[in-house]
Formats: C-alpha cells, structure tokens, sequence
C-alpha cells in the first residue's frame, strides 16, 4: 500500500495520534542516563580509592568539561576542531593571570576562563566555521599551532616554556588549608564534579532543544538545513563559542591540579587526544565522549605503568578505533541492541 | 652580502620542507587524505639515514658519495609507507574527519618505533660529514656547497614530478584519479594500486626532507610533531593541493625561519604563523590553492 | 489579488551563455502557476532567480515587495517562501519528527533560545501531528529518512517545505521519479496540504503535461531563455505554437488533426 494511499485512509479516521516516544534501550544509552551513572561512579569512586588516585580523576572531569563542548561541536554539529587544546591552554593561562593579580576565588576564577575562552572561540569561530570538514579541521590546527606559538616563545609575558603558575584557590570562599593531595582529592574534586554534573545538565538541555535540532540538521544535510531556515553560519558559531568556553573552564581544572598554566597544553598532539577520547567512548551519543576521557585517563596511566612503549599502544587504540568501531564504545553498543520499540500504533 | 647568507639558509630550509610539503600535497590532491604522520615519516628518514651513513663510514666507503646515499636511503625506508596505506584503505570513503584521527594514531604508534630502534636520546650525524663538498665562495660570502646541492636536487625532483605527473601515462592516470575516483575505477584503473603508489610517493618525500637535513642538525623524537607545524604553514600560505603553492609556501616560512633565527629567535614560529592567519583572513585558498569546501 | 513574487526585465548570463533573456513575470497570491518548457530553456535558472538562489545579471526580483536578489535560501525562509527539489533532498539521519520538526522550530522561531525544551513544546507536537497527518506519514513519524521508500521521501520533502508555513511555494518538478499512479494522489495531497496550512501561492516546474492541464491556473511557458507565453491552461493546449515549442511538433500536427476532423 503507497503511502499516500494510506494517507487517504488515515483521513477517514480522523483520529488523533498520542506522541509515544518509542522507548528503547539504544534511546537510553544515548542520553543522560550514563553520564549520571558515570557521575554517581566518579562521585563514590574516592570512599575505594587512593588519594593518589583519586588525584588522578581531575583530570577526567576537567577533559568531560571540555569533551561536553566538544561534542556538541563535532557529534550535533558536525565540525571537527583540531585545535581545541588552545582553549585549554586559555583557561589555564587567564587562571595564572588571574590568581597572580589576586583573583583567588574559584568562582571567579571560572568566570574569568570561560570569557577568555568566549572571546577567543568568538574570535577563532567566526573565520573557521565559514569552512567545513578537513578545512575546518586544518584552520583549527593551524590556530592551535598559533597560540601555542605564542605562548611558547614569549618569556618575559607567558613564561615561555616553563609556564605560569596557578595558585590555589578558594572554593565558596573557604580557603583549605590542608596539603596539596588532600586538596584536590577532596574539596576540589567534589566541586568540580558537581561543576561537571551542572554543566552536563545544562548542555543536555541544549542539545534537546529546537537549536539542538537544528544543530543535527547541519551534520546530517547542510544545504537541506538553509532551506528549512536553519541559520547555519550562527549556530555553527554559536556550537564553537560553546565549546571554546567549556574548554576554557577545563583548562582552569587543569591548571590548578597540576598548579601551572602549561603551554604544552596548547601543543597539537593534545587536541588530538582530545578528539581520541571523543571518539573512544562515541561521539554519536550525549555520555560517549565523558566515558572516553575516563577510559583514556585510566589506559594511559596503566600503560605507562607497564611499558616505555605506551605512545605506541595508545596509537594502535586509535587505529583500531577508527577502523572498526567509529561510534565509539558506548555508540556501538546503543546501535547493535536489539530494538524494543513501543509505539502506541494509530 | 651577509644577507645572503640568510637567503641561502632560507632556501635550504625551503628546498626541505618543499619536499615535505610536495608529498602532503600530492597524498591531498589524489587522495583527499591530510596526513597527519608526515612529519613522523620526516623523521623515520632522518634517524634511518643516520644510521645507513654510519654503517658506510665503518666500511670506510668514500664519503663523496653522501648526497646519493642520503637520497637513496630516503626513498628506500619512504617504501614503509606503501603497506601503511592499507591501513587508510577503509577509511577513504568515509568522513575526512577520521584520517585525520587515523594518521594522528599513526604519529603516536611512530614515536614510540623511533624510541624503539634509536632510543631516547636525539642523534646526529658524524658533523665533519657536512663539509665533505667544501664550500663556495661567492662575493664576499660563502656557502656550504651541500646547501647548494641540496636545494638543486630538490628543484630536481620537483621537476621530476611535474614531468612524471603531465607527461607520463601513470602520471596521467594519477591525476586522472585524483579528478574523479569514480569514473576512473569504471574506466579500468585499479584505484587501490594508485593510491598505494601515490601513498608511498608521498611519504618518499618526507622521507627523503628528512634524510637531506641530518647533516645540518640532529634526529629527535619531538622533529616529528615540530614538522607538522611547519608543514601545514606552508600549506596554508601556498595552498592546498598544488605544487606551485608547496614551493612558494616552502619559499615564504623557510626565509622567514632564517630571518627570524637571525634577529629575533623568540618569534620565529609566531611570525611565521601570523602570516598563515593573515593569509586564512584575507586569501583562505593559500597563494596558489583552488578554493575551499 | 496582488502580486506577491515579480521578476522585472531578469537576464541571467552564465559566461557568454545567456540562460534568460529579459523575462518579467509577475505572479499573483493564491495562484497555482505552471512553467513548462523544453531542455535548456532556462526554467532551473529561472527559478533558481525567483528563489534568492542566483543573482541575475540585469534586472530585478522582488517578494513582497522585497528584494530577493541572491539573498539565499536561509533568508528566503524567513521572508516566507519555500522550494522543493527534483532530486530528493532529505535528512537521512533524523526521523520524520525531526525533519518536519527542523521546518516547524524555524517558523515560530523556536531556535534562538538554546534552553527551551523541544519535546516538551506542545505547539511543535500539534504542528508536526498535523502535518505528518495530512501527508499520511504518522506511522512512519520515527523512521530515519533514509529508510522511507521513494514516495514517502518526496512527500516529505515537500511536507517540510510546507512546514515553513511560507506564503508561497516553488516545487521543482514535484512528481519526478514516482510511479506514473501515484503522481495525481501526491498532486492532491499537496493542493490539500497547502490550502490546509495557508499557503497561498504553488509555483511548479512540470514536465508532464496531464498535471499541468489539471492543476494549473496558469501557464508560462520558456524558450531559449524567453517567455513565449503565458496563458491559462486551456488556451495554452489549444495553441499550436506553444505546443510545438514545449512539447514538439508531433504532437501539434496531432492535435491539429483532432482539431480538423472534429470540424
């Protein structure tokens, strides 16, 4: 039966449709429901753990930050950035800034980083997403390469390549005097983590909106997209800004673990990292490339702990990534379960 | 005349990153592919050429033949790239976005095989090798006639390459390819065996670069990502996907490298890249490129 | 009635080709306009003119009263005027929903606001309900767009077209590719959908002259570039001049003998 055929027979019926969203496994992994999972994990993880490692999971949320901002970019919008550790950088860097002026509370010390990482992904965005796909990708590197530059070779302002250092500072106004392993697997990694669990909230909304919908409409059919009045040039930009800003933020985590404003952060092979762990867990879906941090955290620190050689493991993880599972871990699965649809039928 | 001095460093570097930059270029222009590993293949021809040119001089062979022996050495180690193309293989239809991500993975699997055969610890070249041709002495300044060489057999081989591309049949067919994968295939030609000449063609390139600069400064883990950085500069300022674009590109950062080494160090890489954004700004095809997606 | 899309004097020159010669056409709210025409007669060009595509080289566009020139197919959705293609232009990824969706969210300007809940907005619901309805999609309301047939793919490019809620719609060659059956059903629907979402004026380029003959108010036929009539249907079938040029001379020697032998 063609479908208009059905079309005049639906007409007949006149009958009202309910709006049943088909409720599916696959549907569930592909929203917010691992993210919580994966936050309740992080939040319960330091009751089982060492300080050491406890440590260790700044890192993980700092890069989830910068990999919610991220994904919205490249999994919704469709634009890969090869150059998004320069935001990490700037983040790091206005931190240092910040913390040498005085500027000592946390709070604002994220608000300062974020519009750092405003004004540069506005600057940077505004000329790189007119391009697409590879030229995109090559103009981000390329910028990425810029600030690194800068960062690197001018001493006497950034510190060169030994860096800025970054203070410690106060969380809701309380300055914690204790040492530093206690700090940062204490007070601050709970603050952050519940920064990660605001921001996610946040970011999920907005990828459920009508903008998120229009941002999938650009990935999946751009020239399609125009003639549905989807303005592409302003939410392209609009996708960039925010992940500029969500980079920035992580990059002010990063920099106060590790308590220096390092311009390797900005160097190339970082944002390739970046784009590793987007795709390690699955760009395809909203908690994929927050899994991907953790995965990729913990596979470096254990394989570094066992061979010399861990570059090359890393990079022949990458290989095989890309070869046989593209939509990561966690995309893969939600796209290999078997649907159970439940559609209320007309 | 001590500026021409800086010229003829200038063009030495030029005449090696053109060679790089050529087989960017051409693994782009046929394959669409942006390889992110060809610094890494810059360097595999650095560190094996150390080696092979050590290995001559403990077998006492004459010296004279460097120039030969380093070319030779890049092309023979630049074959490395033709089984690493079957790697790309599966990836050629899909989203650019993931060769990118493949050769990066590429670049990390690398620094750790140079670790592997070289070790750690950056190598050099036996450096009384670089004067084994003397030098010229030119108007009040002089020049190493390696330089000289070098920069010749760079135009060679860039002349070369033109010639094979415009005027051979498999050149015909390679570019053919690169025009239109599709009809190509439907007229016959297996595009897979182009590709992998084409691959290997290019990271020949890099290998041979590489190979070329060891006299002159020494064969470390990190040259490899410090490659890309100058690479893809001069990509940019000449263009993507042309050969024009890779010399005048090549011409542009290595001048401005010596330059800035001469006068102001700490902004060697920052000048060169602000060039590239002014370029991105005002003429974001590069020089000589077609114009961009 | 009023003229709400007009091309005053609009040459198009591509090279040294010249693609249309001097065409003015003023086209009324609430008519359903034909443009037919041979091969390389300048219809793709003409339309790609009226729709804010291509910038003419002489002469002028205007849409309500605006000019349209060039100003691209984003703009020209704002300003309330949607196109359909002849080769099927759909998402594959998103779902029926979402396609019609995207359509929807653009026209209550729904996408500025990236904290607004889009499952939540009843209004978007009951707009796309109504319209997969009309279309007879509803069952195939979650289905990716690559995996609906031919059919169901052009009657959803065209119901999201419609979606735009646009004052006038420009349909390329709507019944192209599907099966000689379906081409009235899918000419009905659309006649239906556009009265039932207000849009007032359909513009087609048509190859098949049966639906042409049926659904038109009007004619305009195109030659070389040229405006060589415009007529209603009936005298434009009854003309051997236009015939021969649109169709062939075959067939208005045929028609010629109908004409003789019914005398």
């Amino acid at each position: 039966m063609s479908a208009v055929m059905k079309a005049r027979a639906m007409d007949h019926q006149q009958q009202p449709v309910q709006l049943a969203q088909p409720v599916q496994l696959a549907e569930l992994l592909r929203g917010f429901m691992p993210f919580a999972v994966m936050c309740l994990a992080l939040g319960i993880a330091p009751l089982v753990l060492s300080p050491y490692h406890t440590v260790m999971l700044v890192p993980i949320v700092a890069y989830g930050v910068a990999l919610l901002g991220m994904n919205v970019l490249f999994g919704y919008t469709g634009l890969l950035s090869f150059g998004h550790a320069m935001f990490l950088a700037i983040g790091a860097y206005a931190t240092a800034v910040a913390t040498r002026y005085g500027i000592l509370s946390f709070e604002c010390i994220v608000l300062i980083a974020a519009a750092a990482g405003g004004v540069f992904s506005l600057l940077i965005g505004a000329l790189c997403v007119r391009f697409t796909h590879i030229f995109f990708g090559v103009l981000t590197l390329a910028f990425g390469m810029l600030v690194h530059s800068f960062l690197f070779k001018f001493y006497e302002v950034t510190g060169g390549d030994q860096g800025m250092r970054v203070l410690r500072p106060t969380l809701l106004g309380i300055e914690w005097d204790m040492s530093a392993t206690q700090f940062l697997s204490g007070p601050f990694f709970y603050y952050c983590l519940a920064l990660y669990l605001l921001i996610g909230v946040i970011v999920f909304r907005v990828v459920r909106s009508p903008l998120g919908l229009h941002l999938r409409a650009i990935r999946d059919n751009e020239n399609k997209a125009r003639y549905l009045g989807v303005r592409v040039y302003r939410l392209r930009l609009f996708a960039f800004v925010l992940s500029g800003v969500l980079a920035s933020v992580a990059g002010a985590i990063l920099s106060i673990s590790t308590g220096l404003a390092d311009p390797e952060l900005a160097y190339w092979p970082q944002s390739g990292n970046l784009i590793f762990m987007l795709i390690l867990g699955g760009a395809t879906t909203f908690a994929g490339p927050g899994l991907g941090a953790l995965i990729f955290v913990v596979l470096h620190e254990t394989l570094a702990s066992y061979t010399h050689y861990w570059r090359f493991m890393l990079g022949a993880t990458l290989v095989f990534l890309v070869l046989l599972l593209p939509d990561g871990l966690l995309g893969t699965l939600a796209r290999r379960l078997p649907k159970r649809a439940e559609r209320k039928a007309p | 005349m001590q500026y021409m001095n800086l010229i003829m460093a200038g063009l030495f570097q030029a005449a090696v990153l053109f060679l790089v930059a050529c087989g960017l270029q051409l693994i782009f222009g046929v394959q669409k592919i942006v390889n992110l590993a060809c610094g890494s293949f810059y360097a595999l021809g650095a560190f094996f050429a150390i080696t092979v040119v050590g290995l001559l001089q403990s077998l006492e062979l004459p010296m004279v033949l460097l120039l030969p022996v380093l070319v030779l050495s890049g092309l023979v180690i630049g074959l490395a790239g033709a089984p690493l193309e079957l790697l790309l293989r599966p990836i050629y239809r899909r989203d650019p976005s993931y060769q990118l991500l493949m050769t990066f993975g590429l670049v990390l699997m690398f620094q750790d095989v140079f670790r592997f055969f070289w070790g750690p610890v950056p190598r050099s070249m036996d450096s009384t090798l670089y004067t084994i041709y003397g030098s010229l002495e030119l108007s009040g300044f002089r020049v190493p006639v390696y330089n000289l060489l070098v920069i010749a057999a760079s135009l060679l081989i860039a002349l070369a390459l033109g010639q094979f591309l415009k005027h051979s049949r498999l050149g015909r067919i390679v570019r053919a390819t690169a025009e239109n994968r599709n009809i190509t295939e439907a007229m016959g030609v297996n595009s897979a065996k182009v590709f992998t000449l084409v691959f290997a063609l290019g990271c020949a390139l890099g290998t041979v670069g590489g190979a070329l600069v060891i006299p002159t400064s020494a064969a470390s883990m990190t040259m490899a990502a410090e490659l890309v950085v100058d690479a893809f500069a001069v990509v940019i300022i000449g263009g993507l996907g042309s050969m024009a674009g890779a010399m005048a590109g090549a011409i542009v950062v290595g001048l401005m490298r010596a330059i800035a080494v001469a006068y102001m160090p700490e902004v060697e890489i920052l000048a060169i890249y602000l060039v590239v954004v002014a370029v991105l700004l005002f003429r974001p095809a590069g020089l000589f490129g077609r114009s961009t997606a | 009635m009023s003229t709400i899309l007009s091309a005053r004097s609009v040459s198009k020159a591509y090279g040294s080709f010249q693609a249309l010669k001097n065409v003015s056409l003023d086209i009324r709210d609430k008519e359903f306009l034909s443009i037919v025409g041979p091969n390389g007669a300048g219809k793709s060009t003409l339309v790609n003119v009226l729709t804010g595509l291509v910038t003419p080289t002489r002469g002028s566009v205007h849409f309500m009263g605006q000019d349209i020139a060039g100003i691209g197919p984003v703009k020209l959705a704002a300003k309330g005027m949607a196109r359909s293609f002849q080769l099927i232009n759909i998402f594959p990824e998103a779902t029926v929903w979402e396609t019609i969706g995207v359509a929807v969210a653009s026209r209550l300007g729904r996408a500025s606001n990236p904290l607004r809940s889009l499952l939540g907005d009843r209004r978007i619901n009951d707009d796309i309900q109504r319209l997969a309805r009309t279309f007879g999609l509803q069952s195939k309301l979650f289905e990716k767009g690559a995996a609906l047939s031919q059919g169901e793919k052009k009657l959803l490019d065209i119901a999201s077209a419609l979606a735009l809620g646009p004052k006038a719609i420009l349909l390329d060659e709507p019944t192209s590719g599907v099966s000689s059956g379906e081409k009235y059903e899918i000419m009905d629907l659309l006649v239906k959908a556009a009265r039932t979402e207000g849009v007032g004026t359909i513009i087609q380029v048509e190859h098949d002259m049966t639906l042409v003959a049926r659904y038109s108010q009007r004619v305009v036929a195109l030659q070389e570039g040229r405006v060589i009539g415009d007529m209603a249907p009936d005298a434009f079938f009854k003309d051997p001049l236009m015939l021969d040029a649109v169709i062939g001379p075959a067939y208005s020697q045929h028609a010629a003998r109908q004409t003789e032998a019914a005398c």
